[in-house]
């Protein structure tokens, strides 16, 4: 059965809608620590490997601002994070073509990394505290949103499998 | 034509990541005042259901998981309340005798810390509880353990409060028999991570012992005084021979607290006699 592009996108949304629910009803379960996954990022990357680079820039800049909304130490910080994030995954989406789970799991677990790294860069943390999080604390949360990335995508692997006309 | 449109493609791209970090850099740089009223706004109105499927999970989290830790509180609690009376009765004899006016009580407004995945969570934290249930801007706020900062921003449903992992924070503070005066704040390279705090502008002349509870002095009128903050656990520098700067543990961690109470109480009632 052949799936048409506006039903492939509307099965994707619903996708993305149940991952950002998830995100504020599942993620408070884990204790809410550094070391939950994010599946708001998770959201976002996935949306990203699915958009032209300017389109995923604008959603990063989005999901980041709502980030900033929720945690306002540095207002702007998270949105310029998410925006470089979300822009290079679509843009990385012309160098490797991430339909296999490893690739995946590396884009989420990249993603992740560089995000929170960006976000401590643009929030002026010491150079000390940018160490400690980038080796240890966020590397920790990254494996966790990769695992729960790779997750969604082999329950979802029929909704989410990338067309190359797209 | 091919490569001339995809040039225009790649071009538009370029283009909205320019503007996004434009944006970006625009945010950074915006007052903060305006900033958080920006953010208060959205947290009302937009993001009012995210906000709250995100306090309705803490709850029943909380409701769930802890019952047990909050049985044992309230267990502890009991005990401890026991003696209350008797000491209430000889707190009131003795401030009778020595002609000090009743101590002040203030309302508290409980609510629930509501943790996000952003790194910087911690410096700042997102409370269950808003204008409506009477939080208002400048209000301490405390867990059972000690002070985790100040309200800054507020919305209908929800709240933010800047807490003492914030580089912008500071309070004044004494120690435990009011003896020594100081300034507690964020040690520069701390996180909310890595709990420590600085006692600022000791005198030379006066030691702090390891150990040492450090309460809030309530002298700037923007914290009730007596609220415990953290103990002293050693001398972090010497100022040139006139100050000595003491590092602190702070009592209560926000990464992980999960409840806090928010002190409704003006300025001008905040210094207790």
């Amino acid at each position: 059965m052949t799936i048409s592009r506006r039903g492939r996108r509307w099965r994707v949304a619903v996708v993305i809608a149940v991952l950002i629910t998830l995100h504020f009803y599942i993620r408070p379960w884990f204790g809410g620590g550094a070391a939950a996954p994010d599946l708001l990022m998770l959201a976002m990357l996935l949306v990203a490997i699915r958009s032209r680079p300017g389109t995923a820039a604008v959603i990063g800049f989005t999901v980041g601002l709502v980030t900033d909304i929720l945690t306002p130490a540095r207002f702007g910080a998270g949105a310029m994070a998410h925006t470089v994030v979300g822009y290079l995954a679509a843009w990385g989406r012309g160098l490797f073509f991430p339909d296999n789970l490893l690739v995946n799991a590396g884009v989420f677990a990249g993603g992740v990394w560089l995000r929170t790294l960006l976000v401590l860069i643009a929030s002026g943390a010491g150079l000390a505290e940018l160490g400690r999080v980038a080796l240890v604390w966020s590397p920790i949360q990254a494996v966790t949103t990769a695992i729960a990335g790779v997750t969604v995508v082999v329950i979802f692997r029929d909704w989410l499998a990338i067309r190359l006309d797209e | 034509m091919r490569s001339s449109a995809g040039r225009s493609l790649t071009r538009s791209d370029t283009l909205l990541l320019g503007i996004c970090l434009a944006l970006s850099v625009a945010l950074l740089v915006l007052p903060a005042a305006w900033a958080e009223a920006f953010a208060a706004g959205v947290r009302g109105t937009a993001l009012a259901p995210l906000v709250w499927v995100n306090r309705n999970a803490e709850e029943q989290r909380t409701s769930r998981l802890r019952l047990r830790a909050i049985a044992a509180a309230r267990d502890s609690a009991v005990l401890a309340a026991q003696s209350l009376a008797w000491l209430r009765a000889e707190n009131e004899q003795l401030r009778g005798l020595l002609g000090l006016k009743a101590r002040a009580s203030f309302p508290t407004v409980p609510a629930e810390v509501l943790h996000q995945a952003a790194a910087t969570d911690g410096r700042t934290l997102l409370l269950g509880a808003g204008s409506r249930a009477g939080v208002g801007v400048g209000h301490p706020v405390v867990s059972p353990d000690g002070l985790v900062g100040l309200v800054t921003s507020v919305d209908g449903q929800s709240s933010i409060a800047m807490t003492w992992a914030h580089p912008d924070f500071a309070v004044s503070a004494m120690t435990e028999d009011g003896g020594v005066l100081g300034i507690i704040a964020p040690a520069p390279s701390a996180s909310a991570s890595e709990a420590f705090l600085e006692l600022r502008g000791v005198p030379y002349r006066d030691t702090v012992a390891v150990g040492t509870l450090v309460l809030t002095s309530g002298l700037t009128g923007q914290y009730p005084k007596g609220i415990p903050i953290g103990r002293v656990a050693g001398v972090r520098r010497e100022e040139l021979g006139w100050e000595r700067v003491y590092r602190v543990g702070p009592l209560a961690n926000p990464g992980r607290v999960s409840h806090v109470l928010v002190y409704r109480v003006g300025r001008a009632d905040r210094s207790n006699p």
